[in-house]
Formats: C-alpha cells, sequence, structure tokens
C-alpha cells in the first residue's frame, strides 16, 4: 500500500535521487550526502520544525549551487512527526534502516529526541549521530546517549540558569514555573529548580499543559495555581501556542506586573505574533515577556553570520516541499530558529568538508572533533571534544519594543523589583 | 329454550395474568440476585487485577527510574513516565524524592491539594477521590529500597465502574431476551390449557341449559377434560332422571 510517508519521500527523492546499489551506500554517493530528518511539520508547533528547515535549508541551498562539499549536494530526507514521539521513533527508523540516511540533522523537541536516542544506541554499530537538535534537553548531553549526539546550541540548563540569576540580580527572587506536562517541560522545570537552589531559593508554584495545546485553549486554571504562590516572575517551558495562551490569560486575570520568561524553544516570533495580531493593545500582553536566546539578534547586522543568514535567506527564500504543507502557515522572513537552523547547516557543511574525498560515517565523530576554535561568525568560537559535545555557550535576552523581539541590555531597567 | 352459551372467559384471563406475573417475578428475582452475584464480583476481581497491575507498573518504573535518578536526569525520568500513562487505566504516575519532593508527575493542570498534603513517600495503597479527576486506587512503590524515592501510579476505578456497567447491561439484554421468550411461552401454554377449558364450560353451560349440548366431542377425549365432560352429563342426566 503506498502510505503518505512513501509517497512524500519517492517525491522528495525524485529530482535528483539517483538508483543506488543495495550496499554501500550509507548515506553518501559520488554525487550527495543524505541527511535524515524528522521534525514538526504540521500541528501547534509545525512553526518551530519549518523555520528550522528553512534557516538550515537557506545554507544548503547556497552550498549546493556553488557545488557541493566536494562535488556532493547535500540532501534532506524529511519526515513529519507533529512533535509526538511515536512518529518520530517510526521515521527514526525509517531513516536509519530503510533509507539508510548518511546522518540524522535537525531534528526538533525534546520529547521526540529523547525517545530517539535510544534507537541511536539500539543500531551504534551503524555510527549513526544526531547532529543539531532544536531541543537543550540533558539526555543527548550526557550519559548514557551524549556519546550519539552532537549539540550546537546552549542547554536548558544555561537558559534557565540564566534567567534565574538575572532575576534574582533584580530582585525577583519568588519564582513559578509554567511547564509543559512532558521531558521538555521537566527539563526546564529542573533547570530552574537546580539554578534557584544555588540561590537558597525553591519553585514557589508550579503549573502544567499538555503538549499540543493550541492558542485557543483557557488558560485559567493554570494562572490560579500560579497566581496562588504569588511569584515574581514566572519562567515558561513551552512551545509558542501553549506560552501566548498563558501570557494572554495572565494579563487578563491581573498577573500583568508579572515577567514571563520563556525559553528559546518557544518560537518567540510565532508567539509575538499570536500575541499581536489583530489587536490594539498588544503592548499590554507583551510588555513583560523576556525570551531567552541561543543565538544572537537577527537584527544585528553587525554579526557576519546574520549579515549573511539575511542575504541567504533573501536569495533563496527556501520554502518547505509542498507535500510536508498539511496546514497553513506563513513563514517569517527572519527569525530566531531560521536563524538557528542556518547555524546548524553551517557547521554542518563545515564538518562534510572535513570528512574528505572519501566520507564514511566512521569518519564523523573524528571530523567533528577537528572543531576547534571554529568561527561560525557569531563572535564565539565553535570547539567540540570527546567531553564536549556542545559548540556554544551563550545565551541571549530579548524582549519585545515596538512590536518586535530586541535583545535586553539592562534588566535592572526592565524588570527591577520595586514592589 | 335455546341460546348460544356464554362462555365465561374472565377466569383464563386471570390465569393468563398470573402466569405473566409469576414469569416476570421469577426473572426480576433471578436478574437481580445475580446482578448483585457479578457487580461484587466483577468489582473485586477487577479490582485486585488492577490493584496487582499497578504494583507491576510501580515497580518496574521504579526499578527504570534508579539509574535515571543516580544520572539527575530529570527528563528521561519523565519520558519514562509519560510512555506508561498510555496503558489503559493509567491516569496519573508521579515521583517523590528522598526527601518527599515530586520530582516528575503527569498531573494537568497541577498537583492536587490531596496529593501535595499526603505522604508522597507511602508504599500503602489508598483509595483517593480528586475532585474534578475521579475516583482512583494508588499504589506505591520504593526506589532503591526507598533511600531514592517513591513512584506512585493512579488507576482510574471510574474505567472499573465502566466495566460492571457493561457487564450488567449484556446480562440485562440477555434477561430481556429471555423473559419476551418465556412470556411469548407462558401465552402460548396458557392459551393451550385455557381453550379446552373453554370448550368444556361451554359444554357444562348448555348441560345446564339443556340444550344439545355443545363440543360433545370433548365426551371422546380420554383426558381430564374427557372425564369432566363425561361427570357433567352424568349430573344433567341424572338431574332430567328426578334421581335424587
Amino acid at each position: 500500500m503506498l502510505t503518505r510517508r512513501t509517497l512524500l519521500a519517492c517525491g522528495l527523492a525524485a529530482p535528483w535521487f539517483p538508483l543506488r546499489a543495495a550496499t554501500n551506500f550509507d548515506g553518501v554517493t559520488e554525487d550527495e550526502f543524505v541527511l535524515g530528518t524528522s521534525a514538526a511539520f504540521s500541528g501547534p508547533s509545525r512553526g518551530l520544525g519549518i523555520e528550522l528547515y528553512r534557516g538550515a535549508m537557506a545554507y544548503f541551498e547556497h552550498v549546493n549551487r556553488a557545488g557541493g562539499i566536494g562535488g556532493r549536494r547535500i540532501r534532506q530526507k524529511i519526515y513529519d512527526d507533529g512533535y509526538q514521539p511515536d512518529p518520530a521513533v517510526t521515521n527514526s527508523t525509517t531513516l536509519m534502516l530503510d533509507d539508510d540516511v548518511f546522518l540524522l540533522f535537525g531534528y526538533v523537541g525534546t520529547p521526540t529526541v529523547t525517545r530517539v536516542l535510544p534507537l541511536l544506541k539500539k543500531f551504534q554499530d551503524r555510527d549513526m549521530y544526531l547532529f543539531f537538535p532544536f531541543t537543550g534537553a540533558a539526555p543527548q548531553r550526557e550519559p548514557p546517549y551524549g556519546d550519539f549526539a552532537f549539540n550546537l546550541r546552549a542547554s536548558y540548563g544555561q537558559e534557565t540558569a540564566g534567567l534565574v540569576d538575572n532575576f534574582v540580580a533584580v530582585g525577583r527572587r519568588r519564582i513559578g514555573v509554567f511547564y509543559q506536562a512532558d521531558a521538555y517541560g521537566r527539563s526546564g522545570w529542573a533547570g530552574v529548580r537546580k539554578a534557584l537552589a544555588r540561590h537558597g531559593e525553591q519553585i514557589v508554584g508550579e503549573a502544567t499543559y499538555e503538549r499540543g495545546t493550541k492558542f485557543t485553549s483557557v488558560m485559567r486554571d493554570q494562572v490560579n495555581i500560579l497566581k496562588a504562590a504569588n511569584p515574581e516572575a514566572v519562567i515558561c517551558i513551552g512551545s509558542y501556542a501553549a506560552c501566548a495562551a498563558f501570557a494572554r490569560d495572565a494579563v487578563d486575570m491581573g498577573l500583568s506586573d508579572v515577567p514571563l520568561a520563556n525559553l528559546s524553544f518557544v518560537g518567540s516570533e510565532n508567539m509575538l505574533k499570536l500575541l499581536s495580531e489583530g489587536r490594539d493593545d498588544a503592548e499590554r500582553y507583551t510588555a513583560l515577556l523576556v525570551n531567552s536566546q541561543v543565538v544572537p539578534s537577527y537584527e544585528d547586522v553587525s554579526i557576519p553570520a546574520v549579515q549573511e543568514y539575511r542575504d541567504f535567506m533573501a536569495r533563496y527564500n527556501p520554502e518547505v516541499p509542498a507535500e510536508l504543507v498539511t496546514e497553513e502557515y506563513t513563514p517569517f522572513p527572519h527569525s530566531f530558529v531560521s536563524l538557528e537552523g542556518f547555524l546548524d547547516a553551517k557547521l554542518m557543511v563545515e564538518i562534510l568538508r572535513r570528512l574528505g574525498d572519501n566520507p564514511s560515517r566512521k569518519g564523523l565523530e573524528q571530523a567533528v572533533f577537528t572543531i576547534q576554535d571554529f568561527d561560525i561568525g557569531i563572535g564565539e568560537m565553535v570547539s567540540f571534544g570527546p567531553e564536549r559535545r556542545q559548540g556554544l555557550q551563550g545565551v541571549y535576552y530579548t524582549v519585545v519594543d515596538q512590536g518586535r523581539f530586541v535583545t535586553l541590555d539592562d534588566w535592572e531597567k526592565r524588570f527591577a523589583n520595586v514592589g | 329454550m335455546s341460546a348460544d352459551p356464554v362462555v365465561p372467559d374472565i377466569k383464563v384471563k386471570k390465569l393468563f395474568r398470573k402466569t405473566v406475573f409469576g414469569v416476570f417475578m421469577l426473572f426480576g428475582a433471578i436478574g437481580l440476585s445475580t446482578s448483585i452475584l457479578n457487580v461484587y464480583t466483577v468489582d473485586t476481581h477487577l479490582s485486585e487485577e488492577y490493584i496487582s497491575n499497578s504494583k507491576g507498573i510501580a515497580k518496574t518504573i521504579a526499578d527504570a527510574s534508579v539509574d535515571i535518578l543516580l544520572n539527575r536526569d530529570l527528563a528521561a525520568l519523565q519520558s519514562l513516565i509519560d510512555q506508561f500513562l498510555e496503558i489503559q487505566g493509567i491516569r496519573y504516575i508521579y515521583i517523590a524524592n528522598e526527601t518527599g519532593e515530586f520530582i516528575a508527575h503527569t498531573f494537568v493542570p497541577g498537583i492536587p491539594e490531596e496529593i501535595l498534603e499526603g505522604d508522597p513517600l507511602s508504599t500503602e495503597t489508598v483509595e483517593r477521590s480528586l475532585p474534578g479527576l475521579g475516583d482512583f486506587v494508588e499504589v506505591g512503590s520504593p526506589i532503591l529500597a526507598g533511600v531514592a524515592g517513591t513512584v506512585r501510579v493512579g488507576m482510574d476505578r471510574g474505567l472499573i465502574a465502566l466495566k460492571i456497567q457493561r457487564a450488567i447491561g449484556q446480562q440485562m439484554w440477555l434477561f430481556v431476551v429471555v423473559g419476551a421468550v418465556g412470556v411469548f411461552a407462558a401465552i402460548w401454554l396458557v392459551n393451550l390449557a385455557a381453550k379446552p377449558m373453554a370448550r368444556l364450560m361451554a359444554f357444562a353451560v348448555s348441560l345446564a341449559r339443556d340444550d344439545e349440548p355443545a363440543n360433545a366431542e370433548l365426551l371422546d377425549r380420554d383426558d381430564e377434560v374427557g372425564q369432566l365432560a363425561r361427570l357433567f352429563r352424568h349430573f344433567a342426566n341424572q338431574r332430567s332422571s328426578g334421581d335424587p
């Protein structure tokens, strides 16, 4: 039976996919590298998968048009998992066993990646690695699965620690947590708890929501739980639809003087769009948002990689393959997520380049370890090693100003607790 | 004097009503008693099975949690318990560390007050009623003999009630069908018995009126109806001859 996924895979493969021999393929031919991706292209978090893909494709497209890497083009074999663990596992199994891709790249989400990691361990004899997943969770950074993944972005632990430290520094020590009831939420919750413990504090209140919650959902119960804890700041660990719904209800229910912090995974532009679209009083809902990011602002064109990103996005304007578009989505010209995808792709290309003329999966790990003080173009050098499987450490903070996210320069001025 | 014999069938109807009433009462009594027995049996067996399964699941989670807890990887721990939520009947799971702090749970929008106020390190089996969530049987299992914390699993008692309702519902259908067949059978049997009686009644009335005996063929029957017909004719003949 022809499934939608089969048709999709065939459709994506058709333009350039040469007939391959049944053996010794390993995801690389004389003409191309095949990277396998399972990410959210449908559902309430589809904006994350789409933006990450667009950013990565902007760079891959540039490389491909310039002749590829040693004559090999880069192709992504993509499946949609809708940000759900079971499809992510199924897709990954297909990518590894049936499609025999060279490596896994550009995954989205903690609950999905957390479930895929054991597969990598199971098939470790295939030397399959997961590169630069869009999640800051701990499982792919620590034993027993840390050896099978390479991360570029800072961890949720670093993001939450930065947020807690800054809130405490401006006198906001009573911190509550609103989080997704799954591995992602728990990862952020654990980061907040650990950071607060360093300051001798505890989480004062916590509320959860189910993964897949839409912006139209009501978050009054969650707001009431957190209001009862009387927090001075709330750190949200969720996706844009749920976090925007929470911010909306929090403001409407009188939690309007409490900063609402969000992690990079939230997808800031999508969140801002939901809170602003069709509202004259959007500032009321966005004034106290502070979002941590793991890449610098895409508005800062003084940063070489940002300039390059904006140039490539404008030049190639990557679009998601039509077969993956099942729900309406209007992409952003620029976003933090697509910039992250762009940087992921840039480093991926450098690693593939370092594999030399006879690339193989067996050489991948060593190729990654040759990345030492590599300038990716954002002012922070990237290094990897056997004990260092995360390339970047930087965390940036942004707030909404005049309808867009800009870098937060002064926490004291913006969020000082004068109460 | 000649007149149509009037057959007083009211007594036959009485007989019919009593028979049907008796059938209904019998089936009602059987239905009620077996339903009560069924509810008790299904409830007891399912509850025991659920508690046993829950304990097994709690122990499985507790055993699998040891390495994860020692690695301090709470995301992996959450991922683990989320998978068990897919099992039918399990409504919530929570894990407390050795200090009683809730370090992973599946509650939305938050941990209920009743559970926050309870002892998260207990391994006792308790029944809980959580407002807005339902009634649960909650079991516990220690992690690393309790020194690393406790896993507690809540099984939905609503599912047991649903299964009981289904079992009783199916049983009621069976009784309705069997009852309907019984009533029709009773009607048929009563009619079968009532017809010769009615004809005998007509025969007796015709004798009493000195009319031409109706249903004279009854005299040829060799059953109780035939004997009664012959007895009635004997009494009628005695009356006609003036014998005392």
